[in-house]
């Protein structure tokens, strides 16, 4: 098989992470990692290469995919916002956040900006209560309740093209 | 950008102790380094267990110092250990780091400001039960907290702390980290090991437990983050760690305090303090405190707040997890979002955990909208006692303990929605 996505340094990164482990099963999870970290998303192509690669069922790795949040096959936006919706961050007034986000942005929760800049996703608890409302900008974590108005909120969206 | 490229900067969260045990280096928001480790008195017990101790004399240790499991179920850890050392080898061990209960956040603090803490009490622990192996399972959403384990663990292997013939001993250890990937389930020890072991996150059918049939059916033991931290303290005090803390309950506490308190943060302290003292520590509550929640699992009326902080009967027990809330917020309101995270966190598995976590949402929305009746009280108490017998395992058992508790102490405002009014103002 030819690889398209499991570019040779893919592969030589999860050849490593397989050598760690005690069965081969155990690099899925690792891998489907590396492959959101490269390409923002999950391509199918990709699930067809890694299965033929680690030689586990595609089906088992498809629904690993669908069972973990953090995995996605729909095509991601440039920017993943991540805005905790639970008890301590909605006290905190992760609503209030999430309508100047979402007037900032363009783009509605759980959806994408016109632009593909933007994608907003509400999430469960992200550790980060003392702080709240928390949310991540990729893997950027931001303190809510320091954000007063727009203007402050724009900063921080400014940082990302 | 890769996480493997930058470590993300690290969140500003207030810390403090009045004890200095388990956040002795973590008071500052930095990670420390293994030389600075190894200054501060690091790596010590780990030496002194390989030079005087057996295993079997740490297990004793464990089991005298009293400490319990600190993810929440609170079993005692020396317990534990003693099942998986009955078995054959090989044995595994795995630090249950997928922390995700709301509002807690006390586990990152050890993982991105102390990792060698853990580090140290993993390789104490293995060398106790006879492990060779140990993985590190870290939430998804704990990308920094990942990149600092790794790098950790590469130096303690670099000064031979882990590796073969740690020390110059005959005990040899190998750790890996592993990221999960966004399901609260995974917390559970044996869908922990289920997504460990490359699969789904469903939990297993019990007995047998983990340290009878665990990682790959081998014996195992899954043990929270903060209980780990615990075992270089228990080596290095030895019977005086007995004079930490009230009897039965020794030992140092995280706290994660959240909610309408004036400093949120986290805060070690012996299991003595009560619950009104703790948020006294986290300068007080905003305004007039009306109810606690503690995580998702239970809600405290506020005159309730006497009550310790130890895993008694009458205690509060679990994670620790203090959530405070104010005469302007609503329980319904509070409820609707515990009830949601629940139906998007169960995994499925069980029908009654599915499905009812889902009518427990939808009947505490309809409080919300002013919908509901004295009928929807009896369907949450019907759900309340049928979800944990249908379920096999934590989530569902917990699953309606917050609403439970809320109806027998918050019962007032279940029928103020019922009759259109919202005491706190929130929900019409």
């Amino acid at each position: 098989m030819e690889y398209r996505f499991l570019t040779e340094e893919l592969q030589k990164k999860i050849k490593s992470i397989q050598n760690r482990y005690l069965a081969k099963e155990q690099a899925i999870i690792p891998s489907l990692h590396l492959i959101q970290e490269t390409y923002r998303d999950i391509p199918k192509e990709a699930v067809e290469e890694l299965s033929h690669f680690l030689q586990v069922p595609l089906a088992d790795i498809e629904g690993i995919v669908s069972f973990y949040d953090m995995f996605r096959f729909k095509k991601n936006a440039k920017n993943h916002i991540r805005l905790c919706r639970n008890l301590p961050c909605h006290l905190g007034g992760s609503r209030k956040l999430l309508k100047m986000l979402e007037k900032l942005t363009g783009a509605k929760a759980q959806g994408h900006s016109q632009d593909g800049k933007w994608y907003i996703e509400l999430v469960e608890c992200i550790g980060s209560c003392a702080i709240a409302p928390s949310f991540l900008i990729n893997y950027d974590l931001y303190d809510g309740s320091k954000i007063k108005n727009e203007e402050d909120l724009k900063k921080i969206l400014e940082k990302y093209d | 950008m890769s996480i493997r490229d930058k470590i993300p900067h690290l969140p500003e969260i207030y810390v403090d102790s009045n004890i200095n045990l388990l956040l002795k280096r973590a008071k500052e928001n930095r990670t420390v380094d293994i030389e600075e480790y190894e200054t501060t008195g690091g790596y010590s017990a780990l030496r002194k267990a390989l030079e005087r101790f057996s295993p079997d004399d740490i297990i004793t240790l464990v089991e005298e110092s009293t400490l319990r499991g600190r993810g929440g179920a609170g079993f005692p850890t020396g317990k534990k250990w003693r099942f998986v050392v009955a078995n054959p080898k090989p044995r595994y061990l795995i630090c249950n780091a997928d922390e995700s209960e709301p509002g807690t956040f006390k586990d990152r603090i050890i993982i991105e400001r102390d990792p060698h803490l853990l580090i140290e009490g993993m390789i104490i622990s293995a060398y106790a039960i006879g492990a060779e192996k140990g993985f590190i399972y870290i939430r998804g959403e704990y990308p920094a907290g990942y990149m600092i384990l790794e790098n950790a663990i590469e130096e303690a292997y670099k000064k031979g702390y882990l590796g073969k013939n740690i020390l110059g001993s005959d005990f040899s250890f190998d750790l890996y980290v592993y990221r999960g990937a966004g399901a609260y389930i995974c917390g559970e020890e044996t869908a922990l090991i289920e997504s460990l072991e490359g699969k789904r996150g469903h939990p297993r059918l019990k007995p047998p437990y983990p340290p009878q049939y665990g990682l790959f059916g081998r014996p195992t033991v899954v043990n929270n983050v903060e209980t780990l931290s615990n075992i270089p303290i228990i080596v290095t005090y030895e019977q005086y760690f007995m004079h930490i803390g009230p009897p039965g309950y020794y030992g140092p506490k995280l706290f994660p305090v959240s909610g309408k308190v004036r400093r949120p943060g986290v805060y070690e302290s012996t299991m003595d303090i009560t619950l009104e003292e703790l948020i006294d520590m986290a300068g007080g509550a905003i305004g007039t405190p009306k109810a606690v929640f503690s995580g998702a699992l239970g809600v405290y009326h506020h005159s309730e707040f006497n009550i310790p902080m130890d895993y008694s009967p009458r205690g509060f027990g679990g994670t620790g997890t203090t959530i405070v809330l104010n005469e302007e917020d609503c329980i319904i309101d509070s409820l609707i979002v515990i009830a949601n995270f629940f139906h998007h966190e169960s995994c499925g598995k069980c029908t009654p955990c599915r499905i009812g976590t889902y009518e427990q949402y939808n009947i505490i929305k309809k409080f919300q909208e002013g919908t509901a009746t004295e009928e929807d009280i009896k369907l949450l108490q019907h759900l309340g006692k049928n979800i944990p017998i249908g379920s096999i395992c934590g989530l569902g058992y917990s699953a309606p303990n917050a609403i439970m508790d809320a109806l027998r102490k918050f019962r007032d405002e279940f029928e103020a929605h019922i009759k259109g009014e919202c005491p706190a103002g929130v929900c019409f």
